[in-house]
């Protein structure tokens, strides 16, 4: 090692180099292009003409090479170490000098002679809190001189620099697989919760052999009504939810009596209305990620007027999710078959509406409703989900005269 | 905004004029230029830097990058134009105790020991 002959230019290039390490570490640049960059400043600041920057992975001990230049063919080339010469390089922590510092050097074992093959003549290890985070190794200076006392010095202050960006970027890898994976864990949860609603679905139609995929049709109506009328993607979803869910309470009534084909007796029919209220006993339970599904639930049998059941609300005191629930679920049972009548046409369905509009069904969600209906005939929904399943061709034409002179529609 | 290096060929040689600055890695494109010349035959090179104003230590390293390349070549490389500020860089270094530097472009092409001094 040489003596130090500094002159106010040598300390003027280096002072300004390490400045710009400093910007370059911190810069918001990609890690690779920081990392060659830094790599480039230590081998210019000593006219280094091959150099590389690995990464050590304490899990298998390795040392990675993540950038160099002057060495080819460096992909996947790397070293390992053992676990005690890693405790005492971090131990000693100053760069070592391969030639002129053979007790160090001698630390790194079967390592040393795989260095010397990639021209390595001085390493300086990165280590950031007594943590070993990789190491550069340059080779013999370009000008033919040896290295100084101070050329040892700047290069363990540039290694301080380029541990501390590797460091942040150690960490930040360990977040971002953190994250991946909890991400990954949340999805799995998400989707047992979506297949237990959906399974809870498929029970509860599988009891009416009449109302097959009744609970789907219901939670699709909802949500296209609900979104025609200007909810938030959560409240859409939420209703969407409850749409699933609203006939949960069935599963509490005898089958015989939701199969029946003849009239109910005044027992069975307390019986099979009660399936609002056993519903929302079992949905209040339940810590749901939206709001109102119990409630929902509870009062999808109101009526505006107030001759609805269980605790017959009128109007502004009924959910208006449950207000689209009750129009939308008896639009549904009309369409589709039941034990004691065939499906009603689209026609007769919405005679229905009409006949009920501002008695047992909400204005402000007919509206919306028949304003659906009309997007999809005309093709303006790009997945239409009530027309499709009406099992009827509607065109435009019919559809107008069908609503002509319906109630507060243009 | 990255300028293309721009070049003029005399000859079996060429006289490439570096941007005014060489302090990223965008100046692996004077190293790139070089060994293209280099593979198409050029042995001798000569580097004008009398538009560059600054280079860095990132610069010296690709220089030294460049330097080695022609030396795999068995070429020539000289420096012509440097301002002091570089020129005081290439001594810290010691890039001027090996590659013969001159005050302009005609000195170094015109320099009849230019075969002697420039082999690298």
């Amino acid at each position: 090692m040489l003596e130090v002959d500094l002159s106010l230019e040598r300390l003027l290039f280096n002072l300004n180099t390490l400045a710009e390490l400093g910007e370059e570490i911190t810069s918001p640049k990609d890690f690779t292009r920081v990392v060659k960059s830094s790599l480039y400043m230590v081998m210019g600041s000593f006219a280094a003409s091959k150099g590389a920057i690995f990464q050590y992975d304490s899990e298998d001990q390795r040392f990675n090479a993540i950038a160099a230049k002057g060495l080819s063919d460096i992909k996947g080339a790397g070293f390992k170490l053992s676990k005690e010469a890693v405790k005492e390089i971090v131990k000693f922590n100053k760069p070592i000098d391969l030639k002129g510092d053979p007790a160090h050097a001698a630390l790194l074992g079967p390592a040393k002679a795989e260095l010397e093959k990639a021209s390595a003549r001085v390493l300086a290890f990165l280590v950031v809190k007594d943590e070993l985070l990789g190491v550069i190794s340059i080779n013999e200076k370009f000008s033919g001189q040896d290295y100084t006392v101070y050329d040892f010095q700047l290069l363990s202050v540039m290694a301080q620099h380029i541990s501390f960006s590797l460091h942040s970027h150690t960490l930040l890898t360990k977040l971002m697989h953190k994250y991946t994976e909890n991400k990954g864990l949340y999805e799995n949860l998400r989707r047992i919760y979506y297949d237990t609603i959906h399974a809870f679905a498929a029970a509860i139609d599988a009891k009416d052999a009449y109302t097959k995929g009744h609970s789907h049709r219901v939670s699709a109506y909802c949500t296209v009504v609900a979104r025609e009328m200007g909810w938030s993607p959560d409240e859409i979803e939420g209703i969407r939810i409850s749409g699933l869910l609203h006939d949960i309470g069935k599963i509490a009534v005898d089958k015989s009596i939701i199969n029946k084909a003849s009239p109910l007796t005044s027992n069975e029919c307390r019986e099979l209305n009660s399936h609002p209220v056993i519903g929302y006993e079992i949905l209040s339970k339940i810590k749901f990620p939206w709001k109102g599904i119990p409630m929902m639930t509870r009062n999808h049998h109101e009526k505006v007027d107030g001759t609805g059941y269980p605790d017959r609300l009128k109007k502004a005191e009924i959910p208006l999710g449950a207000r689209i629930m009750a129009l939308v679920d008896a639009f549904d049972a009309m369409t589709t078959d039941r034990p004691y009548r065939p499906r009603l046409s689209f026609k007769e369905a919405m005679d229905e509406v009409r006949e009920n509009f501002g008695k047992q069904f909400d204005p402000e969600v007919v509206q919306p409703f028949i304003s659906v209906i009309r997007k999809e005939v005309l093709g303006e929904v790009e997945n239409p989900s009530i027309v499709p399943l009406l099992q009827e061709h509607l065109d435009s034409v019919t559809v107008n005269r069908l609503l002509e002179g319906f109630p507060g529609i243009s | 905004m990255i300028r293309k290096h721009n070049f003029k060929e005399i000859g079996g040689s060429v006289i490439l004029y570096p941007n005014n600055y060489i302090n990223d890695i965008e100046g692996e494109k004077l190293e790139e230029m070089c060994e293209a010349f280099l593979k198409k035959g050029v042995k001798k090179i000569v580097i004008d830097f009398s538009s560059t104003d600054l280079i860095n230590s990132i610069g010296i390293s690709i220089l030294i990058g460049i330097i080695e390349k022609v030396k795999e070549r068995k070429g020539a490389i000289l420096f012509s134009g440097l301002k002091k500020v570089n020129h005081d860089i290439f001594n810290i270094v010691g890039l001027t105790r090996h590659i013969p530097v001159y005050k302009t472009e005609e000195e170094a092409v015109s320099d009849l020991k230019w075969e002697d001094h420039a082999a690298v």
